[in-house]
């Protein structure tokens, strides 16, 4: 039975009539949208027919005819959209009235991407205009780097995270929050934003909120389960390099360019069977040597390492919520589990995580208390060192493609005989430190309680606690690889413990006098850190199993090491914010803090800002302006401190160094067999305790302050046809002074004379850019596409003297005018190609035709330090991210990408491919390296000794990208259908792809430009499916 | 408020270190300073400066890659100001971080009264000559270096330039020793402390040095009779004596003998980290052998062992030693015994031993070497002890000893004293001293033979001298022989004023053994010293230091 529909569209809120709301009949494309006044009129359509009124900004409302033939709707507002309120520093605000550059970051897509990594921070990357995320490999899923709006220091870039209120500067606590506990984040761009979180807000803040709120719905529970498993695979992520044969034709012509016969160099790996003439060389043929350094146990291999080294890996990733509770109390248990198997052999990750809010109202509401308490344990093996503390990864790449994994007889193989690299196997690296771990437990969390005092006047005390209990556990047996022993074992057991409380103290006073609207703020934190760590290791294990290595077992030598260290922070705070008539807003801040980092003349800073809003769209002239929905500018002034520097920092100070080597300090290689102590043999014992001193480790600055940053924001938010067309940007200048820093001095100074200072000013200037399109259209098709831009300029304005060691660039070519993450090196022009060209040429130590000819800038005929000059920033002009969402019935689908540009870089195969370095592997580009046969390229002549690899423009290239990061795909399955279940909500099946596929420049050489630390696990390609269940 | 204070821990401020109860730990301080080296960043053997930078030795390892700033300074012309963060720059950093330590030490105690502290004049006299020491080898390396003394801010020391005259340069450093010299005590009340005797040998160093002058592109341009008096006067206040047996100088448990007049202390289960051991040749040990470990660096070039040849006299060949080369066995015929305290060569005993594990396991042999094809089968031996010696420790692929490093060994001072004699004309009194040694040596062949080596020794003293030319040849001979290895001879060629000559003669024929040296060649005026490290230059502001020429 056909019947024909028509009523109005009005708004609960007010009563007015909503022009061009949408009306559809459920299960159809049919449907029509609302004229000016409201009205709408649907001919013909069942009698049985449900008809969904949706408007934006208002909570969509489905409705049966039955029968009827009017039917006027009034929507309500959606307070998730329009009236969402969301905590910017002490206290809520909403996200309307937003005056600073705050991003507040829609959660709906992360949940796929982070429960692939286990980490919302890594879903964050490219969705925020102003954050950069770069991502690392690693089964963890820590973030490599974070940055908001660029970089205002040199120092800790680290944003701020206060999450419940409580600060934190551990990435780890966010990232291991399970996405569906989490209410909403928001991004503090700006220093009029962060300003009141004042000392240690100069590299932007993320404020998260856990859900504990009470609804005020009734009696109401919902149970939502998340279930994601994932396969991860670094294929596309590898180095291209070269297979046995093509090895020895490399070295062949190395050799022969440095004037040298490879059969004596090489000779044990290769027979290479050449003419001898070095002037014209002609290799006849090169074959491999059929046993590695001649040992017929093992045989040559040609051995893809990477391919031996990584293997497919899986993530398991389950979490659980119960949430809900009555108009007096709510709480939300959530659990969780991740899984990473690794991609690299034998590493792997494993973390539990429970999370319990909870509250209740007392005395008439009057009072709440309540909880937020996050727990996490994580066991993590990542990847091991080498005997010559080489990282496997590194490894994976470099070893020589001649060595076999295995021998004939089933050992791990190594490197044995003249030609390799005293190097090892990665496979069996990895293998003998299967039983290395790392623990981490955190709690994290606080109970808070708010009281009014008055209708108007809350109270609210909040105890946080941030604590961290940290083991690793480092076994090193011994080794027997190839001609690589290691004949002492050694277990070490490196624990810390980090414990930070924040007890804080707020007022809050909310007045409303006609149009005007005041809140006052006032607060009060103290902030208490304290670190401690112990470092013991014991040697001589008499037996190689996991469970024998405890320090009890330890037949040899011991240490112990161990450190303390601790600051304070003492706060006080204050806002005061003002609306009139919805539509001027204003805000002033204030925050006073005190840190003993600082000595007693610089102990406390002070930290300002001020704000101001024009939501235009409230004006009368707007109101009846059908095509603008939403218009808001926005203006702010903030100043934020950073003291990111060591907890005792300013002082002069000395230390007993009885027994480290540098390696404790900077870990490095090398630094292991560095002796740095105090200790010494006077009495020519050759053994025993030795008589020691102090040494200095640092030089003082009794001055030492703040770094200030003063940032100007102006913004405009914009909706255009019922926010259709949605959006916003920004453009700021910043400006920071004195930026603590730790300038490298000149040798003649001697042993810790490094001191903090307040050097560099910096200049910064950018915009941010988010522009969206969203729109449902009447045949029920979800379409939207999200842009997201922001460039960053960055220059530094003053240099004192003293801090200029600490940036490139001399005296006479300094940095000033250009951006502190400026390469300085040498410009190159190509390669010389001929001898004739090399003497006309100025004088360059290493010259050679093929050879890469240096500019020599200053034209004195000599190539030399003199010759640097500035050649790019790494920091990129442009970051951008796009996604496109389509939803069609119950499926959806969005993609998404993102990329830098203009920056340049370093991509570490080039290292491989166009040059070789005589022990390791190289990659394939080096087959066509510059001989006067083959002049067309740009890989120079190959040489094993005289590779310039020094800082110049032929290994600093543009490295821009564009990433397409994720796509997914989701089914929803009808709600008549799941209802039926149990009660079910919501019941989604989905799959999806990251990090697939990637543009990059023309001369890029590398394989993931992302992929900037060799000696790290790469960023995998991963495929994932996954469940979202509701009750 | 007080909330807010926070006091290191386990660190203190200056004020609490500069008192009378700390002033002997800071002396110690300054002493650990002077051996604070590394194998990238050497202070106490100068095998990278010394020795591969000469006719002795190659850079060895796995090919010229490895390591590849060393291959550059061997090459001479590949060696630049800019050239990475290893060796030179590092080296120059460890010395001025032990000046350092020397420094405020002096500071501290200059404060104190004899009252407070009974010791003051003799541990200023140590502090004094633990900074000349260093100054010293900076000098030796750079020529021109910022002399720093103790009482200086950081603000004045950063106006210190290295452009002072080069006369000066060595006075200011012969004051700290001269002081040392006047104030220090006979004897050596704990064997790791600088005496008068070691003041002396410095002294009688430094004038020799300093007795061969140069001009801006470092020729020598006069030999000073005077300066060469003072090394005669300085080399007769060394109170030491030859040690019976030439091994006894690379042997543990003969640390601080009556031949060691100076030497940087190490020791192992100490208690620190590693072992406060020695690991600045952790790099060269042999590496074919599980009995050694990583790398094989710093092995002897085919000159070397070729000038350890003799004649039927028993004397060396200077002119003729390099007309054929000992490369196999039945090539060993007639040789210096120096050559089985210096050398790994294949089928003899190494380190003194014939067995560690199994019968004959310490012969050397070709498989000990790392890459035969470029640098040769010879292994080094006077940096190595015996795998089961308790001085040794293995700590990752490296090998550290306890076994102290020599700077100055009486047999040093008696050459150093022959050599004047000799300039100044008085070269029959040297050849008494050159024959002490060459007797020495040929008491030394108990051990390798005891160890299963085929006595092939033939030496003998030199019966006289003829001429001054003759004996200034029999000199530097012994000196190449007697210190092979040591890291002392590329300066002895610059103090001689003859490396240029000398090194591209070498590499003129030694290239035709060793093609990785085809390039190789040594710039007059320039390669003789190492350029101020570029980062150095930089950080002063650029005009501050000057230069090398050449560089």
């Amino acid at each position: 039975q056909e019947t024909g529909v028509n009523g109005t569209v009005t708004s609960s809120e007010d009563g007015l009539p909503l022009p061009g709301a949408s009306i559809l009949v459920k299960g159809t494309t049919k449907g029509t949208v609302s004229d000016f006044d409201g009205n709408y009129s649907l001919p013909d359509i069942p009698g049985g027919a449900i008809l969904v009124f949706s408007y934006v900004g208002f909570v969509t409302k489905e409705i049966p005819v039955n029968g009827k033939t009017q039917i006027n709707i009034a929507l309500d507002t959606d307070s998730q959209q329009l009236d969402e309120v969301v905590i910017v520093g002490y206290t809520r605000e909403r996200k309307v009235e937003m005056t600073g550059a705050i991003s507040v970051v829609d959660m709906a897509p992360l949940e796929g991407q982070s429960m692939s990594s286990g980490s919302t921070m890594q879903a964050l990357q490219g969705r925020v205009p102003g954050l950069f995320v770069e991502k690392s490999g690693d089964p963890t899923g820590a973030s490599s780097r974070i940055l908001i709006r660029g970089v205002s220091t040199l120092g800790d870039n680290n944003p701020l995270y206060v999450i419940d209120g409580v600060p934190t500067v551990r990435p780890e606590v966010f990232a291991s929050i399970n996405p569906s506990a989490i209410e909403s984040v928001q991004v503090l761009k700006d220093a009029s934003a962060s300003s009141i979180y004042g000392a240690r807000a100069a590299n932007g803040v993320i404020v998260v909120s856990t859900k504990n709120s009470t609804r005020g719905e009734g009696e109401k529970f919902s149970i939502s389960i998340n279930s994601n498993i994932s396969v991860l695979s670094e294929k596309k992520q590898r180095y291209d390099m070269l297979n046995a044969q093509q090895r020895g034709e490399a070295l062949w012509r190395a050799s022969v360019n440095d004037g040298a016969d490879p059969n004596n160099a090489y000779g044990e790996i290769y027979d290479f069977n050449w003419n001898g003439d070095f002037t014209s060389p002609v290799l006849n043929s090169v074959s491999v040597q059929p046993y590695v350094g001649g040992n017929t146990d093992v045989p040559a291999g040609d051995t893809d390492w990477q391919k031996e080294t990584y293997e497919t890996g899986y993530v398991y990733n389950n979490d659980v919520s119960i949430s809900g509770g009555t108009d007096k109390s709510f709480m939300l248990l959530n659990l969780g589990y991740l899984k990473n198997t690794g991609i690299l052999k034998y590493t792997g990750y494993e973390r539990y995580s429970a999370r319990f809010n909870g509250n209740v109202k007392l005395f008439k509401d009057k009072v709440r208390v309540g909880i937020n308490t996050q727990l996490f344990t994580s066991n993590e093996t990542l990847a091991s060192p080498d005997v010559g503390s080489a990282p496997t990864p590194g490894l994976a790449i470099t070893l020589a493609p001649t060595i076999p994994v295995f021998t004939a007889t089933g050992e791990y193989a190594g490197p044995i005989g003249s030609g390799y690299s005293d190097r090892n196997n990665p496979v069996y690296m990895q293998y003998i430190n299967r039983w290395d771990n790392t623990e981490r437990t955190t709690l994290f969390g606080n109970v808070f309680a708010e009281a009014d005092i008055f209708s108007n006047l809350t109270f609210r005390t909040s105890v946080g606690i941030d604590h961290n209990r940290f083991h690793r556990k480092d076994i090193e047996t011994t080794v027997q690889n190839g001609f690589i022993t290691r004949s002492v074992n050694k277990l070490t057991h490196d624990t810390n413990d980090y414990t930070s409380f924040t007890f804080t103290n707020t007022l809050n006073y909310e007045l409303k006098l006609g149009d005007h609207r005041i809140g006052v703020l006032l607060g009060t934190e103290a902030i208490r850190t304290d670190f401690n760590s112990i470092v013991s290791s014991g040697q001589g294990f008499a037996i190689e199993t996991g469970d024998y290595f405890t320090l009890g077992a330890a037949s040899g030598n011991r240490t112990t090491d161990g450190t303390s260290t601790g600051s304070r922070l003492w706060s006080q705070f204050g806002k005061l914010s003002y609306a009139f008539a919805d539509k001027y807003l204003a805000s002033f801040t204030l925050r006073r803090d005190g840190s003993s980092r600082f000595g007693d003349d610089n102990r406390y800073g002070y930290f300002p800002a001020a704000t101001a809003g024009w939501r235009i769209n409230r004006e009368e002239f707007l109101k009846e302006n059908n095509t603008i929905s939403d218009l808001k500018i926005r203006a702010g002034y903030g100043e934020v401190g950073n003291q990111s520097i060591g907890d005792v920092a300013r002082f002069g100070l000395y230390e007993a160094r009885y027994g480290p080597n540098q390696n404790v300090y900077v870990p490095d290689f090398f630094n292991i067999y560095y002796n740095v102590g105090t200790a010494y043999d006077l009495n020519g014992n050759n053994t025993g305790n030795l008589p020691s001193g102090f040494v200095s480790i640092q030089a003082a600055n009794s001055g030492l302050k703040w770094e200030e940053t003063r940032e100007m924001n102006v913004g405009l938010d914009f909706g255009f046809f019922q926010n259709k067309i949605a959006g916003s940007f920004d453009y700021f200048v910043r400006n920071t002074e004195g930026i603590l820093i730790q300038p490298p001095v000149a040798s003649v100074l001697g042993e810790g004379r490094q001191r903090f200072l307040n050097g560099a000013s910096t200049r910064t200037k950018g915009w941010e850019l988010s522009l969206a399109y969203s729109d449902t259209y009447e045949n029920g098709l979800y379409f939207a596409v999200s842009t997201n831009f922001g460039a960053f300029k960055d220059k530094i304005t003053e240099l004192p003297e003293e801090v200029r060691t600490a940036y490139p660039g001399t005296a006479e070519n300094s940095i000033i005018g250009h951006s502190q993450f400026s390469i300085y090196g040498y410009k190159t022009d190509g390669l010389f190609q001929s001898r004739e060209e090399v003497e006309a040429h100025a004088t360059q130590v290493g010259a050679r035709p093929g050879g890469i000819k240096f500019v020599d800038l200053n034209e004195d005929g000599i190539i030399n330090a003199d010759d640097r000059d500035f050649l790019g920033t790494t920091l990129p002009d442009l970051e951008y991210g796009i996604r496109i969402d389509l939803g069609y019935k119950n499926f959806d689908l969005s993609v998404f990408g993102s990329g830098v540009t203009g920056r340049i870089g370093i991509d570490p195969y080039i290292f491989w491919n166009n040059f070789v370095q005589g022990r390791e592997n190289a990659g394939l580009g080096v087959l066509n390296a510059w001989t006067p046969e083959n002049t067309d390229t740009d890989i120079p002549s190959l040489s094993l000794v005289n590779n310039d690899t020094q800082d110049s423009d032929y290994v600093y290239r543009n490295n821009s990208y564009f990433k397409l990061r994720n796509a997914q795909l989701g089914y929803n399955l009808p709600k008549e259908l799941i209802e039926k279940w149990g009660g079910m909500t919501n019941l989604r099946f989905y799959m999806q792809g990251e990090n697939l596929f990637w543009i990059t420049p023309k001369n890029f050489v590398g394989a993931d430009p992302e992929r900037t630390n060799v000696n790290a696990i790469p960023v995998p390609t991963t495929f994932s499916l996954g469940i979202n269940i509701g009750f | 408020k007080d909330f807010l204070e926070y006091d290191p821990k386990g660190q203190v401020p200056e004020e609490d270190i500069a008192t009378a109860e700390n002033a002997e730990n800071l002396v110690t301080t300054a002493y650990a300073g002077i051996a604070n080296d590394e194998m990238i960043g050497p202070l106490t053997h100068l095998w990278v400066y010394g020795s591969v930078r000469s006719d002795d030795a190659y850079k060895g390892g796995g090919g010229r890659s490895d390591v590849v700033v060393v291959d550059h300074y061997e090459q001479y012309n590949l060696t630049q100001a800019d050239d990475g963060d290893q060796m030179i720059p590092r080296t120059w950093t460890n010395f001025y971080k032990a000046i350092s330590r020397a420094n405020f030490a002096l500071s501290v105690i200059g404060e104190l009264s004899e009252e407070e502290f009974p010791l003051k004049t003799t541990r200023m006299a140590e502090l004094r000559f633990l900074r000349g020491h260093s100054h010293f080898m900076l000098k030796l390396l750079f020529k021109k270096i910022p002399y720093v003394t103790e009482g200086l801010s950081d603000e004045e020391i950063l106006q210190i330039s290295n452009d002072v005259d080069n006369e000066e340069l060595w006075n200011r450093i012969a004051e700290d020793f001269l002081f040392a010299f006047e104030n220090l005590p006979g004897t050596r009340e704990q064997s790791g402390r600088a005496d008068k005797s070691a003041a002396a040998a410095y002294m009688a160093k430094l004038r020799l040095y300093q007795a061969y002058e140069q001009d801006e592109n470092h020729n020598v341009v006069n030999i000073n009779p005077s300066r060469l008096e003072e090394v005669i006067t300085y080399a007769n206040e060394v109170s030491g004596s030859l040690e019976p047996d030439f091994a006894n100088n690379f042997l543990d448990g003969h640390d601080n003998g009556p031949e060691s007049i100076w030497a940087a202390q190490f020791s192992v289960n100490d208690g620190t980290e590693v072992g406060r051991a020695s690991y600045v040749t952790g790099l060269n040990s042999p590496h074919g052998t599980s009995l050694y470990g990583c790398c094989g660096f710093h092995l002897p070039s085919q000159n070397m062992v070729n000038a350890f040849k003799t004649g039927a006299d028993g004397l060396p060949l200077p002119d003729h030693f390099n007309a054929s080369d000992m490369i196999d066995p039945e090539d060993f015929t007639s040789v210096d015994p120096r050559l089985d305290h210096t050398i790994g060569v294949p089928g003899r005993p190494f380190k003194y031993r014939n067995t560690v594990n199994e019968e004959g396991d310490m012969i050397y042999r070709t498989s000990w070497a790392r890459d035969p094809g470029v640098y040769g089968f010879f292994g080094n031996m006077k940096e190595q002890q015996a795998p089961d010696c308790s001085c040794f420790v293995k700590e990752g692929p490296f090998i550290g000893t306890s076994k102290n490093i020599d700077f100055i060994r009486y047999a040093d001072v008696l050459l150093f004293k022959a050599e004047a004699l000799i300039q100044l004309g008085r070269y029959n009194e040297a050849l008494p001293i050159i024959n002490e040694l060459r007797e020495r040596a040929a008491a030394s062949t108990a051990r390798p033979i005891e160890a299963g080596a085929s006595n092939i020794y033939n030496i003998e003293p030199y019966p006289s001298f003829s001429s001054k030319e003759e004996a200034l040849k029999a000199l530097k001979f012994e000196r190449r022989l007697e210190f092979a290895m040591e890291g002392h001879r590329f300066f002895d060629l610059v103090r001689w004023g003859e490396a240029a000559a000398v090194l591209n003669a070498y590499l003129n024929e030694e290239k035709t053994k060793r093609d990785f040296l085809a390039n190789a060649r040594f710039t007059a005026g320039r390669d003789e010293y190492y350029p101020i490290p570029q980062r150095e230059i930089d950080f002063t502001g650029g005009g501050l230091y000057k230069q090398n020429p050449g560089y």
